[in-house]
């Protein structure tokens, strides 16, 4: 029985490794072909290892940043990525303590709202949603985040509220006998506590809203403000041309902020979803 | 002054359910209180009105002098310790105790030597600095004190602090409680289903039943004269036994029949009862091995001899009915064994069988 269960093991290990290879790959093609020359990125020659002939240092990478408005870019993503988050973690913690402490028929349907809304389509609304966008004038990047709020607001509700109910009610009580009024227990007590679902979802929604190419795409002013993503679209140039070198290498300047946000919180990120998860 | 006086106090829920229809209770200051009952029974409700955690649909609550129905928990002056023991995870033992104190923007100084103060009474001077999940049980339990403690409050509130100890820390918490009450010389209230803890801390012991008070006495009254037969019932371990009996007229008074057993009572109380049945209630302590010249003897099969190390706990049957005694470890008993047994007619009760008041003891 033992030996049965060791050689699953390894089957699994064999199969999950080829697995993660598979999603690495494409990440390990970019890097390379983001250190070559732009003549040796073909269909032909696009698997090969960069060779001295082929190798152009980080050429690439100060094209990419010096062209086409990349920091300006970068700076927009940074912003919306920042605001949606933050609005969404203190908004979504705040709905979702309210649902699960006071119960009644109007905060039970409240719940089940934010549940739906996770299984409904972006594309379902997406043209709708441009048009409101536009009469509300949230389609610049500094009034997206609310649109990013009520999109990202099914998740972390559903997440925090999840956690919450593993919080003892009476850690609350206490704090209110030791004189906290609502808002205090909220900010002094009950977020400190919430601390591993915050990251999970901070962690969850960054790396949506950083990695969102249709939502600024269809609500933005495309001539005035791009995201990276939608700047990495302006590296086709006219007539098919595509400069293949600055693209691939402003992809990776793209991943790699997103990576290391998540390998800092990856401790967290397995911690919050499996607390939601098993006591929601 | 602390004295806590609920008049009329009523707990409906929203959905209905009346848990506390009539409360009429007055705590004296610097009294320890003890509310016993059943799970269910409404004690931790009544609590949790004090607190102010449970709002009163019906009556007036007053803490001192002070109409306290629509008062928040944060402006009763009162303080709380958890069955969980709720303390703060993401604080240290420290931050936790003087969590309350930073609140209400006491001077650093002055916080520190409270909760210095209260450390070194509870022995946690080791620990301050260690986060709750590092604690034991019972260290959990010191801090919750603790946390209480530093802000001298005017009414101290207990939920079964104990509960979740082991039996050996139990019973050296709820002497550490004792002397805390007799150090702090503040109102306690405190709440248990666990008869022995009720017994051995509070001044009086509020005994409680569907939301109802029962009786409101010492424990020493409580155990001796109970009003009723759920109050004699819940107080004393083994519980008190109850029979049915009927009342004869005797010469100089009045019999209990029991099977063969007359036991002779000489109450005036059970006038109204000869020729009825009623319900004798006899503590296992006050049934002994036969003596001689004993009148209210009864031969018991014993079912059952738990040997408890200084005593031994019989269980037994005599006309159909099972009936628990304590007698002394060094009689000779087995189960299956007939024994000859004697009640103490100087320490019966007698109830009604319909109301279950008692008649007389």
């Amino acid at each position: 029985m033992k030996k049965r269960t060791s050689i699953t093991d390894k089957i699994w290990i064999v199969i999950l490794t080829i697995l993660a290879l598979l999603y690495v790959y494409p990440i390990v093609m970019i890097l390379f072909n983001s250190l070559k020359v732009e003549r040796a990125i073909s269909t032909a020659t696009a698997f090969e290892l960069p060779t001295a002939e082929s190798f152009a240092g980080l050429a690439n990478y100060v094209d990419a940043v010096l062209s086409k408005g990349f920091l300006q870019s970068l700076g927009f993503s940074l912003f919306i990525t920042l605001t949606s988050v933050v609005a969404i973690l203190i908004c979504c913690s705040m709905c979702a303590w309210f649902i699960t402490r006071v119960k009644n028929k109007f905060t039970l349907a409240l719940y089940y709202l934010f549940v739906f809304s996770m299984v409904v389509p972006f594309q379902m609304v997406m043209f709708t949603l441009a048009q409101t966008a536009d009469s509300l004038k949230l389609n610049t990047p500094w009034d997206i985040w609310v649109i990013y709020l009520g999109f990202g607001a099914g998740l972390a509700v559903f997440m925090f509220a999840g956690f919450m109910k593993s919080i003892p009610l009476e850690i609350e009580e206490a704090s209110m006998i030791d004189g906290c009024n609502p808002l205090q227990t909220f900010f002094l007590i009950v977020l400190p506590i919430l601390k591993p679902t915050m990251v999970s979802v901070g962690i969850l929604e960054a790396m949506w809203v950083w990695n969102d190419y249709l939502l600024p795409t269809l609500v933005l002013d495309i001539k005035k403000y791009k995201t990276i993503p939608m700047l990495i679209q302006y590296f086709r140039g006219s007539y098919g041309r595509v400069e293949m070198g600055p693209m691939m290498a402003s992809i990776m300047l793209t991943v790699i902020p997103i990576i290391i946000v998540y390998l800092a919180g990856q401790k967290h990120i397995i911690k919050g979803v499996a607390a939601g998860a098993v006591k929601g | 002054m602390a004295n806590i006086s609920f008049r009329h106090v009523e707990k409906t829920y929203d959905n209905g359910v009346t848990v506390v229809p009539d409360l009429n209770l007055e705590i004296e200051d610097k009294e320890f209180i003890v509310l016993v009952g059943p799970s269910g029974c409404g004690k931790s409700t009544t609590l949790r009105m004090i607190a102010g955690l449970e709002d009163v649909t019906g009556g007036e609550l007053y803490i001192g002098d002070r109409l306290v129905n629509n008062v928040p928990p944060k402006d009763r002056d009162i303080a709380m310790v958890f069955q969980s023991y709720a303390l703060y995870p993401h604080m240290t033992v420290y931050k936790n105790m003087a969590f309350a104190l930073e609140l209400r923007k006491v001077p650093k100084d002055e916080i520190d030597k409270k909760v210095r103060e209260a450390a070194r009474i509870l022995e946690l001077e080791p620990y301050l600095d260690r986060k709750p999940k590092a604690l034991s049980g019972g260290q959990r339990q010191r801090v919750a004190l603790g946390r209480a403690m530093v802000r001298d409050p005017k009414v101290f509130l207990l939920d079964e602090p104990l509960s979740n100890l082991d039996a050996k820390l139990r019973t050296e918490m709820r002497s550490q409680i004792s002397q805390l009450h007799k150090r702090l010389q503040t109102t306690f209230v405190y709440v248990t289903h666990d008869q022995t803890e009720a017994m051995t801390m509070g001044d009086r012991i509020v005994v409680m039943k569907d939301g109802i008070i029962q009786q409101v006495d010492t424990p020493q009254n409580l155990y001796n004269s109970p009003c009723n037969m759920f109050v004699a019932g819940f107080i004393g371990s083994p519980q008190m036994n109850f029979v049915t009996v009927k009342v004869e007229k005797a010469a100089d008074g009045y019999d209990l029949v029991y099977g063969k057993c007359h036991i002779p009572v000489k109450n005036e109380a059970l006038a109204p009862y000869v020729g009825k049945e009623v319900v004798m209630g006899i503590r296992p302590e006050d049934i002994y091995v036969e003596e001689e010249g004993d009148v209210a003897v009864l031969d018991a099969k014993v079912t059952l001899a738990e040997m408890m190390g200084s005593e031994i706990y019989l269980y037994f049957t005599y006309e159909g009915q099972n009936l628990i005694a304590r007698i002394p470890s060094d009689v000779n008993v087995q189960a299956d064994d007939t024994i000859r047994l004697t009640v103490d007619e100087e320490k019966v009760h007698v109830f009604d069988k319909e109301t279950e008041k008692i008649i007389c003891q």
